[in-house]
């Protein structure tokens, strides 16, 4: 087997990855990186996304708020102190990478300019057009190439860690072109692999975004934690769960239903106002207007679309001129794939899945408790998202903590020798004759079936609204696709450009990293953030439920659930209110403090 | 397929270097309903009928740039061109044009990063500039002088439009000349003096010959033959202040 | 030892593969009766500085109808040629911004076509003028 010796390896190329490439290189120039990625850099799903990345920005806006935002939005499972350097850092991020060439949507004079985003309390969303996440990972890509130090591995597939001596020393990936393994060593790991999103059914994600990186992790013994914690986004297309970005609310779109009445004032968010207000009506938070939607359905008052339930986007009094200068994609997406023109006619929405809240534990130093192994971005789970993230939070995250875990990661490679190459490379070819046996396979199972399958039980089980019978079902129905897989039949033994094989891989990491989520949800008994359940559980549980679910590997099984405590630093959970409510709420909490 | 279920034939072009000499066709007949994309018609073929067909793809909504194919020789996003516009005829899908075929629909794409990498894609400062001054100013209009090549998504269509690029693999081509423009004319740059040298360079911007077929498929309208036609007479500028300036900036 | 083995297609006939690719070919080609016909006005220059006798004799033989025929053909192949170089005129110039606007591509080719057209037409009166 081919071997490369790195000094510190990062595997995955969006967002998070790129930013932690380029802070290594500038931490130290001296240290070789290896920049591993299942697909050449600008294909990473940082590209989809679309309204914009959260940094403090204006005189009116403070720190303290956008904490307070991210801390209640987040339902007070967040890490205080890491909110608190999160927060701080999120400007300087932005800026440098306007240093770096972003083409940040500017005012009339020049500055850069800011718009709204749900559950922000001010207008702190950096935004370029519609398309930030993408002009966001072209920037980053192309900033990388400046640096001779990294040397990046396009289209290799990372299939395992390399764990020696009590510390991660490496990885082994496929080199996809030729189906050949190769041994990367490297003396601290960087993981930034993105979120699962995939293993849902409907779901705003890429195909690419199948919690790789988390399951790596976890086989290692490194626990995910508060996987229970999934996303959905209100506003996607029916069917194939395209994302119509909250930027739309942003703007002063609304969201009505079959009646054209908007709903949300029905459920804790009104007054409803002509120009939407920021923590208000359209502007709430995302887990708040999904669970509003389930129960419109539930209520008759949605629309029957092929797709299931529908409610209604309307963009129309926005203008055609303003949509297409700050919503160019959307209007693009709802002609193309819609066949309709969002300046004449509402756009069908649905909630889909959108976002992993939990991941790979790491601190706020983005260290996990594997020496050596460090992770950043939707992989990971820093501490600032808690039980539901507010959009616009996770574009600044992956440059703030991608920043972070490069240079923890440089300090790291440089306080400890370089491992034993001969040790490291049978464990590799381990690793290959484990990962090459799995083309062989002569079951009777195809892999879109038990991933079909998979998808659908999280959706029944995992959903917006969750109970405790179908929660088992779906931890017992993970448990049978599992001992499925290995009945599994390829059609493809060959090397070269072998997808099957690929796809095989990942349908196994995707497999933990459901049963992670899964047994993480049923044991959480109460309701907190984007976890709603209605089987006696409704209320948010402080007392026994204010801490993070902690998900060990356990081989052969269901994992092991147990808890870590939160950090709390001066936010003590409070009501979580939006709308009038949680203006009230915020001038008691005011007057309480004196 | 259940009985009554409308269907559709896609033609596809496979090419296994493990077995192939060189590619052939071959036929599938997936069901069809009128919101499936070509993509999606390639992804039943894959889960349901031949597991071993290749091909890129991520984002499903004409932005990650993986999925691109020429489908009826047509260099097109397979994720945004839909079966219905052909129903009931069969499609044909083929890798992109003028690219190695490394499998079935995956081309090699190797040279395209060399070049991305060749043309100094990221800001050489004009002005240096510390975090704690803040950003660089930048009206809309001088945003607007360069956003739309900022828009490549890298999918390479152009290439595939583009006869020039076919018949000489080192041409820059569309995209990265694009890219090289997007950062020449960006009001904070001051590396034009740098790119233009590859600009006026024999793989530079005289290679094309104003087809304009890469900006017809352009999926971003970046026009990219915009951007590459500018730059001849950039070039053609720059050639002549050597004249006039011998020790000035251009080399 | 890789298993790669990437194929390279060939290019021969690539300009009959796509319509446009067609079109663009014929437009090349509409070019060779530009400098066609520039030969022959050239050459009706080199007749006049002859004298009046070699000057007639190339009048007279414009007239045959070989030659008017290929004057029809070059005509119909010049405005061809023009209308496609117009037409990708947006392509190949540097934006023109009006009142903070980009002019739109049809307007640059609308224009183009316009002043082809305004041109022709004077030049026509001029040698009607002239004739009578």
């Amino acid at each position: 087997m081919e071997s490369y010796r790195a000094d510190v390896v990062i595997v995955g190329g969006g967002g998070a990855g790129l930013r932690a490439a380029i802070a290594v290189a500038e931490a130290d120039p001296e240290l070789r990186i290896a920049l591993v990625s299942k697909v050449y850099p600008m294909r990473s799903h940082t590209v989809a996304a679309e309204g914009g990345s959260a940094g403090v920005k204006q005189a009116s806006d403070s720190l303290e708020y956008h904490f307070n935002d991210t801390v209640h939005g987040g339902d007070w499972l967040c890490e205080q102190d890491v909110v608190d350097y999160f927060v701080a850092h999120c400007s300087e991020e932005l800026t440098q990478l306007e240093h770096w060439g972003c083409p940040w949507s500017r005012t009339p004079d020049g500055r850069v300019n800011v718009r709204a985003f749900g559950g922000m309390k001010i207008e702190r969303t950096w935004f370029a057009a519609d398309k930030t996440g993408f002009h966001m990972l072209h920037t980053l890509f192309q900033t990388s190439i400046k640096y001779p130090s990294i040397k990046r591995f396009d289209e290799h597939f990372c299939v395992d860690l390399l764990v020696d001596d009590g510390r991660v020393q490496g990885v082994v990936a496929i080199e996809i072109a030729s189906g050949e393994l190769l041994c990367i060593e490297g003396r601290a790991v960087v993981i930034a692999t993105g979120g699962a999103g995939r293993v849902f059914r409907e779901n705003t994600n890429g195909g690419v975004v199948t919690g790789d990186g988390m399951a790596l992790a976890y086989r290692h013994g490194v626990p995910l934690r508060d996987m229970e914690f999934v996303q959905y986004h209100p506003t996607c297309m029916p069917g194939t769960g395209l994302l119509f970005t909250e930027a739309c609310r942003g703007e002063g779109g609304f969201l009505v239903n079959k009646d054209g009445y908007r709903y949300l004032q029905d459920y804790g968010l009104g007054p409803a106002e002509e120009k939407p207000r920021n923590k208000f009506m359209e502007l709430g938070p995302r887990d708040r207007l999904s669970q509003a939607f389930w129960y419109e359905q539930q209520k008759g008052r949605t629309i029957e679309g092929q797709y299931g339930s529908v409610v209604h986007l309307d963009l129309r009094h926005l203008g055609e001129a303003k949509l297409r200068e700050r919503l160019p994609q959307i209007y693009e997406l709802a002609e193309q794939f819609l066949g309709i023109d969002p300046a004449r006619t509402p756009i069908p929405v649905r909630p889909a899945v959108h976002y992993t809240m939990g991941g790979i534990l790491v601190d706020g130093r983005c260290a996990s408790p594997l020496p050596g192994l460090y992770a950043a971005g939707e992989c990971s789970s820093v501490g600032i998202h808690g039980a539901n993230r507010l959009g616009s939070n996770s574009l600044s995250e992956l440059l703030v903590f991608g920043k972070v875990s490069g240079v923890e990661a440089a300090r790291f490679a440089r306080s400890v020798a370089a491992g034993n190459s001969a040790s490291l490379n049978r464990q590799a070819q381990a690793v290959e004759r484990r990962v090459q046996g799995l083309k062989l396979g002569r079951g009777n199972e195809r892999i879109a079936v038990l991933r079909k399958e998979m998808a659908q039980t999280m959706e029944d089980g995992c959903g917006i609204y969750r109970l405790a019978a179908t929660m088992q079902q779906t931890c017992d129905k993970l448990e049978e696709l599992k001992q499925r897989f290995r009945n599994l039949r390829l059609d493809d033994q060959s090397s070269v450009w072998n997808t099957e094989w690929l796809l095989a891989i990942e349908l196994e990491y995707q497999l933990d990293v459901a049963q992670a989520m899964a047994c993480s949800a049923l044991e959480r008994r109460e309701s907190r953030g984007a976890h709603q359940r209605l089987d006696g559980f409704e209320q948010r549980d402080d007392v026994n439920f204010l801490k993070h679910s902690q998900a060990h590997y356990v081989a052969g099984g269901p994992p092991r659930i147990d808890y870590g405590s939160v950090r709390i630093t001066r936010s003590q959970p409070g009501t979580r209110a939006y709308g009038a409510a949680g203006e009230q709420a915020e001038q008691e909490r005011k007057a309480s403090h004196g | 397929m259940a009985e009554g279920q409308k269907t559709i034939e896609i033609e596809v072009l496979r090419y296994h270097p493990e077995n192939d000499t060189e590619p052939h066709a071959q036929v599938f007949e997936i069901p069809f309903t009128d919101d499936m994309s070509v993509l999606q018609g390639v992804q039943y073929i894959k889960d349901h009928l031949d597991g071993s067909l290749s091909f890129r793809w991520s984002c499903r909504m004409a932005i990650c740039g993986s999925c691109g194919m020429m489908i009826n020789g047509v260099p097109s996003l397979s994720c945004q061109t839909f079966l219905r516009d052909y129903y009931p005829a069969r499609v044909r899908v083929e890798a992109l044009a003028h690219f190695p075929i490394e499998r079935d629909l995956v081309v090699n794409m190797e040279g395209f990063i060399e070049k991305l990498e060749s043309i100094q894609p990221y800001i050489i400062p004009r002005e240096a500039r510390t975090l704690s001054e803040g950003e660089y100013l930048q009206t809309p209009e001088q945003l607007g002088a360069y956003e739309q090549f900022s828009s490549c998504i890298n999918c390479l269509l152009c290439y595939a439009a583009c006869p020039q690029f076919g018949l000489n693999s080192r041409f820059v081509g569309p995209a990265a000349l694009a890219l090289l423009h997007r950062y020449n004319a960006d009001s904070r740059d001051g590396g034009k003096a740098e790119r233009m040298e590859l600009v006026n360079s024999e793989d530079g911007v005289f290679n094309c010959t104003a087809v304009g077929y890469c900006s017809e498929v352009c999926p971003k309208h970046v026009d990219p033959a915009n951007a590459v036609n500018q730059n001849k007479t950039n070039s053609a500028i720059d050639y002549f202040l050597r004249f006039l300036a011998p020790k000035g900036g251009a080399r | 030892m890789s298993k790669r083995r990437p194929y390279v297609r060939s290019m021969d006939g690539w300009w009959r593969r796509n319509p446009y690719f067609v079109e663009y070919m014929i437009h090349e080609g509409t070019a060779l009766f530009v400098a066609a016909y520039a030969g022959i006005l050239l050459a009706g220059l080199v007749r006049l500085a002859e004298g009046e006798a070699a000057w007639n004799a190339w009048l007279a033989a414009l007239k045959n109808p070989w030659y008017v025929g290929f004057h029809l053909f070059a005509l119909a192949a010049l405005a061809y040629h023009s209308f496609t170089w117009f037409k990708i005129m947006p392509r190949t110039m540097p934006p023109v911004i009006v009142e903070g606007q980009r002019l739109p591509a049809w307007v640059i080719t609308g224009g183009g076509l316009a002043a082809a057209v305004v041109a022709s037409l004077i030049l026509l009166g001029v040698v009607w003028g002239m004739v009578r």
